[in-house]
């Protein structure tokens, strides 16, 4: 009897120990990152010949505009959480021009990193699983032998009364753009846990490359194109505090 | 001895009663639809929570489906624009109306609705097959029935009453509408040589494998890729519209400007989506001619003619559609794809891949009325 008071005693004192110094189960953290797709520092605008080609004649009109973001993890000490199943299609065509990822019971006490792809993994380009937002059977599928589109842009070039169908996919395991950016240390203290990040469509034609959609209209399978995109998009996302 | 038998069949009548009351009282535990298996390719889809699929109310939607009782006049069905060997179309330009006129549409197939686009008829009115379910019923130039009446008449057959009491404990509007949706969520078409295919279980011909690989690409004449562009509208595996937001909806170059009808605009409100039809599926495709919302081609070749050298320009426009060009200097005034007449073959002999004879004959989805099932 004694034994027993006693082993239950230093049981109690184990469980209260644990709980108090032990690593803090409720320590989850809330993070929501909305993008708001941007031109010229303001909403992007559909279907409307409201801006300047970048590098030549005439303006241009956006019809579709559409990117994937995968394996998105954030870091905060020294501990890492990456989502798991993380395939994000980001799409714009709503009211505020806006796409939000939530993330709940992120085991993280604090946010210091934030890492993605714009694109998607090798491994998951050449499956035709469906996970996360990876759809085989959607419009961001090319077909099962090249993979996925990993950022859409389709619009018209208009010079004088023409218009030039604009046509931009970019996809191939080797155009996936890595993203990494640290956030200020009190951004999502006091409950505050949403980040904003622009995403400049322009971008897509300058930074690296200007590109004058007059002569380069499309770009689909010709790996130098697909490429001069993909360096442009690859800073076309920044943080917005 | 005979005192015996008496007793064994007294308590075999109580039993029987028993067993009658019981099976009437109780509150009706309908089956989930148990050997369901959708090919893997397909993807992703999705039941309505408070319409789970099973036996119980998809032979009731079946029943339903056959019986010209759904009309107001007691003598057209769904089936009759719907006929399951025509892949569920009725092979009309544009079906009858009740007046002897016509209707501003082509009848749609129904196959793999389960999949893909989520809003339904042409110009995607409906949000959900229930939806969808109950707008031809009432239709005065389709079935012209009130729903009123039909819930009376299907209330006074003693039959209707059981089946709809097994599958969702009464007869009403919504039921209907739910079993109807089951049973179109139910035809499902997976056993095509092209399922065969992808399965690993037979080979394309040469003339098939290359009419795939040309539906699958989109032409880029810069790294000398030949495509038809088809699967820039129609899934790889489904064949149908796509499933995400309004990505299903497309328009694909029929009329110009002055004649382009609203389509998806007359629904959204958005003049971007002027003209904007539902990409069908093109499953059993073969079989489901004539072409197009409004049946104007009457072959598949006519259709493949539209695509490489018929295309109409007009603002909505789908703009990979005029991009799309296998041949490197700029057409002769017209639109299209410039394929050569090989090529467009091809894609015929592919699309032929598609039709599946199990489907088209498949005893769970025809006439209950009629026949050995």
């Amino acid at each position: 009897m004694r034994q027993l008071l006693g082993f239950m005693a230093v049981l109690i004192v184990i469980t209260v120990g644990w709980l108090a110094l032990g690593p803090r189960q409720n320590s989850s953290t809330s993070v929501k990152l909305t993008f708001h797709a941007v031109m010229g520092g303001e909403p992007l605008v559909y279907d409307q010949f409201v801006y300047s080609n970048p590098g030549g004649e005439g303006t241009f009109r956006i019809r579709d505009f559409r990117f994937y973001l995968s394996n998105l993890s954030l870091r905060g000490g020294d501990d890492t959480f990456a989502e798991p199943d993380s395939y994000h299609l980001l799409r714009f065509d709503n009211a505020d021009k806006t796409h939000s990822i939530s993330l709940t019971d992120v085991p993280l006490r604090t946010v210091e990193t934030v890492r993605f792809l714009i694109g998607v993994d090798p491994e998951a380009n050449s499956s035709i699983e469906a996970r996360g937002d990876l759809d085989p059977n959607s419009q961001m599928a090319w077909n099962w032998e090249v993979g996925y589109k990993f950022v859409v842009f389709e619009g018209g070039l208009q010079i004088g009364e023409d218009v030039t169908p604009l046509v931009y996919h970019v996809g191939f395991s080797e155009n996936a753009r890595e993203v990494v950016f640290t956030l200020p240390p009190d951004i999502l203290a006091d409950g505050g846990e949403e980040v904003h990040l622009n995403v400049d469509v322009g971008g897509l034609f300058e930074g690296t490359t200007q590109i004058n959609m007059e002569a380069l209209s499309s770009v689909k399978f010709n790996r130098v194109d697909a490429e001069a995109l993909a360096n442009n998009y690859s800073t076309m996302i920044a943080p917005a505090f | 001895m005979r005192r015996v038998l008496l007793s064994l069949t007294a308590a075999a009548i109580v039993a029987v009663a028993g067993w009658v009351l019981w099976e009437r009282a109780r509150a009706p535990v309908a089956t989930p639809i148990a050997d369901f298996s959708a090919p893997f390719v397909f993807g992703r889809f999705s039941v309505p929570p408070d319409n789970p699929l099973t036996e119980e109310s998809f032979i009731l939607g079946r029943h339903l489906f056959y019986d010209p009782m759904l009309s107001g006049n007691n003598e057209v069905s769904c089936a009759t624009c719907h006929v399951q060997a025509l892949a569920f179309t009725d092979g009309r330009a544009k079906s009858p109306t009740l007046s002897g006129g016509e209707l501003d549409f082509s009848s749609m197939s129904l196959a793999n609705l389960l999949w893909g686009q989520e809003r339904f008829f042409w110009d995607g009115r409906a949000a959900s097959l229930e939806e969808q379910a109950l707008l031809p019923i009432q239709h005065p130039d389709e079935m012209g029935q009130n729903l009123d009446n039909l819930i009376a008449e299907l209330q006074a057959s003693g039959i209707y009453r059981k089946m709809f009491r097994r599958a969702y404990g009464s007869v009403s509007a919504e039921n209907t509408a739910k079993a109807l949706a089951t049973f179109m969520r139910m035809l499902i078409s997976s056993e095509s040589k092209y399922d065969k295919y992808l399965r690993g279980e037979v080979r394309l011909t040469a003339q098939e494998e290359h009419g795939r690989k040309l539906f699958m690409a989109h032409p880029d004449t810069k790294v000398s890729l030949r495509g038809g562009n088809c699967i820039d509208c129609h899934s790889q595996f489904l064949t149908s519209g796509f499933r995400d937001a309004l990505d299903g909806f497309s328009n694909n170059g029929l009329d110009p400007d002055e004649a382009l009808p609203p389509g998806l605009m007359a629904v959204t409100g958005n003049p971007a989506h002027k003209g904007f039809f539902k990409v069908p599926t093109l499953r059993n495709i073969a079989v489901t001619a004539p072409y197009m919302h409004d049946g104007r081609f009457e072959t598949l070749e006519d259709v493949m003619d539209h695509y490489n050298d018929g295309i109409v320009v007009s603002d909505t426009l789908s703009p990979l559609i005029l991009e799309a060009d296998n041949a490197p200097d700029n057409g002769q005034g017209t639109v299209g794809l410039r394929m050569t007449p090989e090529e467009m073959q091809a894609i015929i002999a592919f699309l032929h891949t598609l039709t599946d004879e199990a489907f088209l004959t498949n005893p769970n989805f025809s006439d209950p009325f009629h026949g050995d099932t």
